[in-house]
């Protein structure tokens, strides 16, 4: 049964970690281009940049609840 | 917070309107708008305009090329202007020829180091007979890479004129090769001719120089070059001689014709007639009583004052000056990154000087690092000019240092367990390893209490801005979100369950009120607030991550073997941990601002408040 919690918290986080690696591989690029061409919006790129963390963070959240649940 | 603005309309006699605009211009409290007044008006753009910024042209043109600090700005002095046109068009004229002769001479400084650069490779042979003492000597740069190309041009050039030439290469320290071929008179002209056919190119020798053969060139070259610095800085004495001669007054006249300008823009926008001016603008309130007995002080009776009205927080076209305590004027630099608020809307600087040093200091909750950020924000206020963006920066960075101190004391964290392991520190609240859910729950109801408190900011807002139904609609979902909660909590029996019933029963006649009110999209938003709520986690989720590489550092010190290398990679991992938590906190503090917080309420487009000024150095030109 501890396996099986191991592995549901390691999946809880794993696949939202590169659910968001990819995100962020995507938005990153575009964000430093739209950069070049206006500094200005550097607020927005911040926020776009850390928006697909949510999920890597709620991730986390719930693979430590399935631990602390397991005692 | 945001200053309450009062329209005001100034009107006198028309030989007054220059006086007038000098009064506003030295009260600087006026933002001038064209009047709401049918009439002719002053020309966008007239002559003087046109006139003063070529002037302004020269002159800032001549005090760059002569490189006077931008900071040395001079108060505006009384001018006499065709005397100053005159002044700055010479000096630009002077400071141009300057910085073109420096520009030839460090132009022809490089072209000669890299004659001289050729030559050093080929130094033993300077002074010696040519073996050919008629023949010619030819000078080729082979690019880098290029080197086995010498074998080939050596073997093609023996053979087409057997072996009447001497080749030599060295290599440069660019990495290309220097090669020197020299040839008899008698095959000279068919070397030359092979090196254009294969379209090997020479190094000409350097023009001025008085000499076709670069050997013996070397010894005029040498001379120029050590006379090239002494030109050069005669050049720079010059440069120095005209900026301490001419540079006050420059900076003077740039002041006065900046000052002169903001003037001339005010007075298009005033009203005038034959006989009259009316010129209408924006004062924050309290300014009023300054303005009208300044006015009547320096004027006399012909000049009125009238205040129009105070605006309602419904005009949109209103500029907007935000005035927050000492306190909190440095989270205005958050604020600021995105647009202005509307005029009549909340500024949320006061909420974000409580929230974002809290939000970081959950998230760092170490006495060691936060003692770090505080040394890290006393150097940048050190480094920094008042008022300046990075001196904000350094009063934001000490609040967070101060949060963070707090909650490291609360959490018992000194550079993760170090301070329970050598100090034997106690959690004054409660330990972060092992409590992990209390803190899931405290950072989550740190959510609810931001999210409702951004939905009661958007219930102010609304009703400011005459939208009763709007603000109704956010009052009853911003309603919804605490008795889902507090259900919730009955539910969990953290309250009287027997709150339950009746808590689910008001959400129950809650939610059709607030369809009717706000339409299904209402619904939509409801789920959302749920959602963004549950985003509150990350502080949570990142705390916990500070805190565990903080211990795992820690361990480290025993688990390498030897104490001083596990000492170091602990200090290393200490080091890692701090940048982290230099930005990730940040990042995600500022996140939960911009996008949980601001998304309730803050309605951006706000036009910002310039009151005709002085002109300030710092402002640029």
């Amino acid at each position: 049964m501890q396996t099986v919690m191991a592995l549901a918290a390691a999946l809880a986080i794993g696949l939202p970690a590169i659910a968001t690696a990819w995100a962020q591989g995507r938005i990153g690029p575009a964000a430093a281009a739209a950069l070049s061409e206006k500094p200005e919006l550097s607020t927005t790129a911040i926020i776009l940049i850390a928006i697909p963390e949510t999920m890597v963070i709620l991730g986390f959240v719930v693979a430590v609840l399935i631990l602390r649940g397991n005692g | 917070m945001m200053i309450r603005m009062t329209r005001v309309r100034i009107a006198g006699p028309r030989v007054l309107l220059d006086g007038t605009l000098r009064v506003l211009q030295d009260l600087e409290v006026v933002h001038v708008v064209r009047p709401a007044i049918p009439g002719p008006h002053g020309a966008p753009v007239d002559r003087e305009s046109l006139r003063l910024r070529r002037i302004l042209d020269d002159d800032e043109t001549a005090l760059r090329l002569l490189q006077a600090s931008p900071s040395s700005g001079a108060p505006p002095g009384a001018v006499a202007l065709p005397r100053a046109a005159a002044l700055a068009r010479r000096t630009r004229r002077s400071a141009e020829r300057i910085a073109r002769a420096l520009a030839a001479l460090e132009d022809e400084r490089n072209v000669l180091l890299r004659y001289e650069e050729f030559f050093a490779a080929f130094d033993s042979l300077l002074g010696h007979e040519l073996a050919w003492p008629d023949g010619r000597a030819f000078y080729v740069v082979l690019r880098a890479g290029a080197a086995d190309a010498i074998h080939r041009l050596r073997s093609s050039l023996d053979a087409a004129v057997d072996g009447e030439i001497e080749l030599l290469s060295r290599p440069l320290p660019s990495g290309e090769t220097a090669v020197l071929i020299l040839a008899s008179a008698a095959v000279a002209t068919k070397v030359g001719q092979l090196l254009s056919a294969s379209r090997v190119q020479e190094l000409p020798a350097p023009e001025g120089l008085g000499e076709t053969s670069m050997l013996r060139a070397m010894p005029a070259l040498r001379a120029r070059l050590a006379e090239i610095p002494r030109a050069i800085a005669t050049r720079e004495a010059e440069r120095l001689a005209l900026r301490d001669a001419v540079g006050p007054e420059l900076e003077s006249l740039r002041a006065w014709l900046h000052d002169r300008l903001l003037v001339l823009e005010a007075r298009a926008q005033a009203h005038t007639g034959f006989q009259l001016f009316v010129i209408e603008g924006w004062i924050p309130r309290p300014e009023l009583d300054q303005l009208t007995t300044r006015v009547e002080h320096d004027l006399g009776p012909d000049v009125l004052v009238e205040a129009v009205a105070t605006e309602p927080w419904t005009r949109v076209d209103a500029p907007v000056a935000l005035a927050n305590p000492p306190l909190f004027r440095p989270f205005e630099v958050i604020t600021r990154t995105l647009p202005l608020p509307r005029y009549g809307t909340i500024d949320p600087t006061p909420f974000v000087a409580v929230f974002f040093p809290m939000f970081v200091g959950l998230m760092l909750g170490d006495v060691g690092i936060g003692v770090m950020v505080a040394a890290l924000a006393v150097v940048l206020r050190l480094r920094s000019k008042p008022r300046s963006t990075l001196r904000s920066i350094s009063a934001v960075a000490g609040a967070c240092a101060a949060f963070t101190v707090v909650f490291g004391l609360l959490f018992g964290e000194l550079f993760g367990d170090l301070g329970r392991r050598v100090l034997h520190m106690r959690p004054l609240g409660f330990d972060r390893q092992e409590a992990i859910l209390p803190f899931l729950a405290l950072t989550v109801a740190l959510g609810v209490v931001h999210v409702v408190l951004g939905l009661t900011l958007a219930v102010v807002n609304a009703w400011r801005q005459g939208n009763r139904r709007e603000a109704l609609g956010r009052g009853v979902a911003a309603l919804m979100v605490t008795l889902t909660v507090m259900a919730l909590l009955a539910a969990l029996r953290l309250l009287p369950p027997a709150l339950f019933t009746p808590l689910v029963v008001a959400v129950l006649v809650a939610f059709p009120i607030l369809v009717l009110l706000e339409g299904v999209i209402a619904v939509v938003e409801l789920v959302s607030n749920f959602g963004q709520i549950l985003s509150y986690a990350r502080i949570m989720a990142l705390g916990t991550a500070s805190m565990m590489l903080a211990i795992v550092a820690n361990r480290m010190v025993g688990a390498m073997g030897s104490v001083l290398v596990g000492v170091l990679f602990a200090l290393l991992f200490h080091i890692v941990n701090f940048a982290i938590g230099l930005f990730s906190p940040t990042i995600h503090a500022l996140r939960l601002h911009y996008v949980e917080f601001f998304g309730r309420f803050f309605s951006p487009g706000g036009t910002a408040y310039r009151p005709l000024s002085h002109w300030h150095p710092s402002e640029g030109s």
